[in-house]
């Protein structure tokens, strides 16, 4: 479980303060799948940070399952949009480094990590180096890193918004299977409102800046969703209600930085 | 590059190396040039050949490539931990940085009174002259290609629960490698300045010493022996280097 109370941050832009999130409140439960979507600068990545641990809130407090995040908080599996993988290891050496750092030993942890290399279908490419493979598969291969360590909460930033957009179709249908079989809370980050209905349990849409809680929509499409899904009406008019709940604030947020 | 371009390019090479040793050659025999100055390639090859002949360049080369590797490896030793370590610690780099300023511009000659005062001229001296002109270089390399590390590299390692320390051996260090390995590349090519300069001044072997007894004796050619040696012997660890770049970060291939 994620909940956040009252959360403010602000930031220094050159001599300019800038309120990038504003009393921020928002309660995810346990096993959730939350889709936060809004105009770029409405602080959504900032949101994500103050949950892994990389950046403080400047007031309030983050609480995953109780207790508040004070650091750089391992129960976090973060997958970044540009990957972040270590070029200089492999595959297996990238998915089992969590394991590692845990003291895992080597023959256990090779064991787990080539469960979940399977699991994202890149067995055959074990020994690969990142430089090898497609962005695609790169971000397999995060998503298999993150679950490996076996978070408690998955923390997904624009994850597919570097990949053409098949590949971002093929890795959407997957990551519906992966999170329905693990059932882990996930707050995930996108600009797509196609994506976030399609993956979410939740669609949390964020005001432009300062960023506060604008809709909040449960999704109720029955599951497992696949890609295709996206033809029916009934989808059709969620995300015409969704659009024009978003379209004000990117409206908004392109006369704030003209 | 194709196969063929490649071999155009190598055959062009080696028309031109030729031609320029002909010219030369025939410039110092048809008296152009004063063979007392500047001595011909054949005259060079034959005090190669005698030199060789006797043991003398041979142990020369190994003296002076022995005192380079040893003065390097240590300084090294000393510099990449350093250096990786003042790369992530601004507290340590502030009080570093003073020290590394003022001993960074002092060329390695600089030391050689002060060296030879407390060690004299023997083997220690002349690993403390290849030490000190290596040392500040390269921890300056370091430092700089530790800073170059992606820190979201160090972000997505600390969410993987890397402590600090882990952070550095498991991301910092590879993460720098690659540009660590092309700086002491550099700082391998200031270490023979060193010593070659360190042999000159007091030494009893090696090519520097080598070189500067010649001039003493005006044999020219072994002057330019000396220097081709150099050379020679700084291209071929240059390219040992090269190799061993390739095999410690194989993930650059390509």
């Amino acid at each position: 479980m994620i909940l956040f109370e009252n959360i403010s941050k602000s930031f220094f832009d050159g001599k300019k303060q800038v309120q990038a999130v504003d009393d921020f409140n928002l309660r995810i439960r346990p096993g959730e799948f939350v889709c936060i979507v809004g105009a770029s600068g409405c602080g959504k990545s900032t949101l994500l940070n103050m949950v892994a641990g990389f950046n403080k809130p400047s007031s309030g407090q983050i609480l995953l399952n109780g207790e508040p995040v004070t650091g750089i908080d391992p129960r976090c599996g973060m997958i970044f949009q540009s990957y972040a993988l270590f070029p200089w290891k492999t595959v297996l050496g990238n998915v089992e480094f969590g394991l590692k750092m845990q003291g895992i030993p080597r023959q256990q942890r090779q064991e787990i990590a080539g469960k979940y290399i399977d699991m994202v279908g890149l067995t055959s490419f074990a020994d690969s180096y990142p430089c090898e493979l497609s962005g695609g598969m790169r971000q397999r291969v995060t998503i298999a890193r993150a679950l490996a360590n076996n978070p408690e909460i998955l923390l997904m930033d624009e994850p597919f918004a570097a990949l053409d957009a098949m590949t971002r179709q093929v890795l959407q249908e997957e990551l519906l299977r992966i999170v329905d079989e693990s059932n882990k809370t996930t707050l995930f980050i996108t600009h797509s409102i196609d994506e976030a209905i399609l993956l979410a349990d939740r669609i949390v849409i964020m005001s432009a800046r300062p960023g506060r809680v604008k809709d909040d929509l449960r999704i109720n499409l029955p599951r497992p969703r696949h890609v295709t899904d996206q033809l029916a009406t009934e989808y059709l008019d969620l995300k015409a209600s969704i659009w024009s709940s978003v379209e004000e604030e990117v409206r908004q947020n392109m006369l704030f930085n003209a | 590059m194709s196969r063929l371009a490649q071999y155009r390019t190598m055959i062009i090479s080696i028309i031109s190396v030729i031609v320029f040793g002909l010219i030369w050659e025939l410039s110092g025999r048809l008296g152009w040039i004063s063979t007392v100055f500047l001595p011909t390639p054949s005259a060079i090859f034959q005090e190669g050949m005698a030199l060789l002949r006797s043991g003398i360049l041979q142990a020369d080369i190994l003296a002076s490539t022995r005192r380079v590797l040893v003065g390097f490896l240590i300084s090294a030793a000393v510099a990449v931990p350093l250096g990786l370590i003042l790369g992530t610690s601004e507290v340590l780099k502030a009080v570093f940085d003073p020290i590394i300023s003022i001993i960074r511009p002092l060329p390695a000659l600089s030391w050689i009174p002060l060296s030879m005062l407390w060690l004299g001229i023997g083997e220690s001296q002349k690993y403390a002259i290849v030490f000190m002109g290596a040392f500040a270089p390269t921890l300056v390399y370091i430092i700089d290609a530790t800073k170059r590390v992606d820190p979201l590299l160090i972000k997505a390692a600390q969410n993987l629960g890397a402590s600090r320390w882990a952070v550095l051996r498991e991301v910092v260090l590879p993460g720098a490698l690659p540009n660590i390995l092309s700086g002491l590349k550099v700082v391998l090519a200031v270490a023979w300045t060193c010593i070659i300069s360190a042999e000159m001044v007091g030494a009893s072997n090696g090519l520097g010493f080598r070189i500067w007894n010649a001039k003493d004796w005006g044999n020219t050619p072994q002057v330019l022996l000396g220097m081709v040696s150099i050379s020679l012997t700084v291209l071929v660890m240059d390219q040992i280097f090269k190799q061993l770049e390739r095999k410690l970060v194989p993930w650059e291939r390509g």
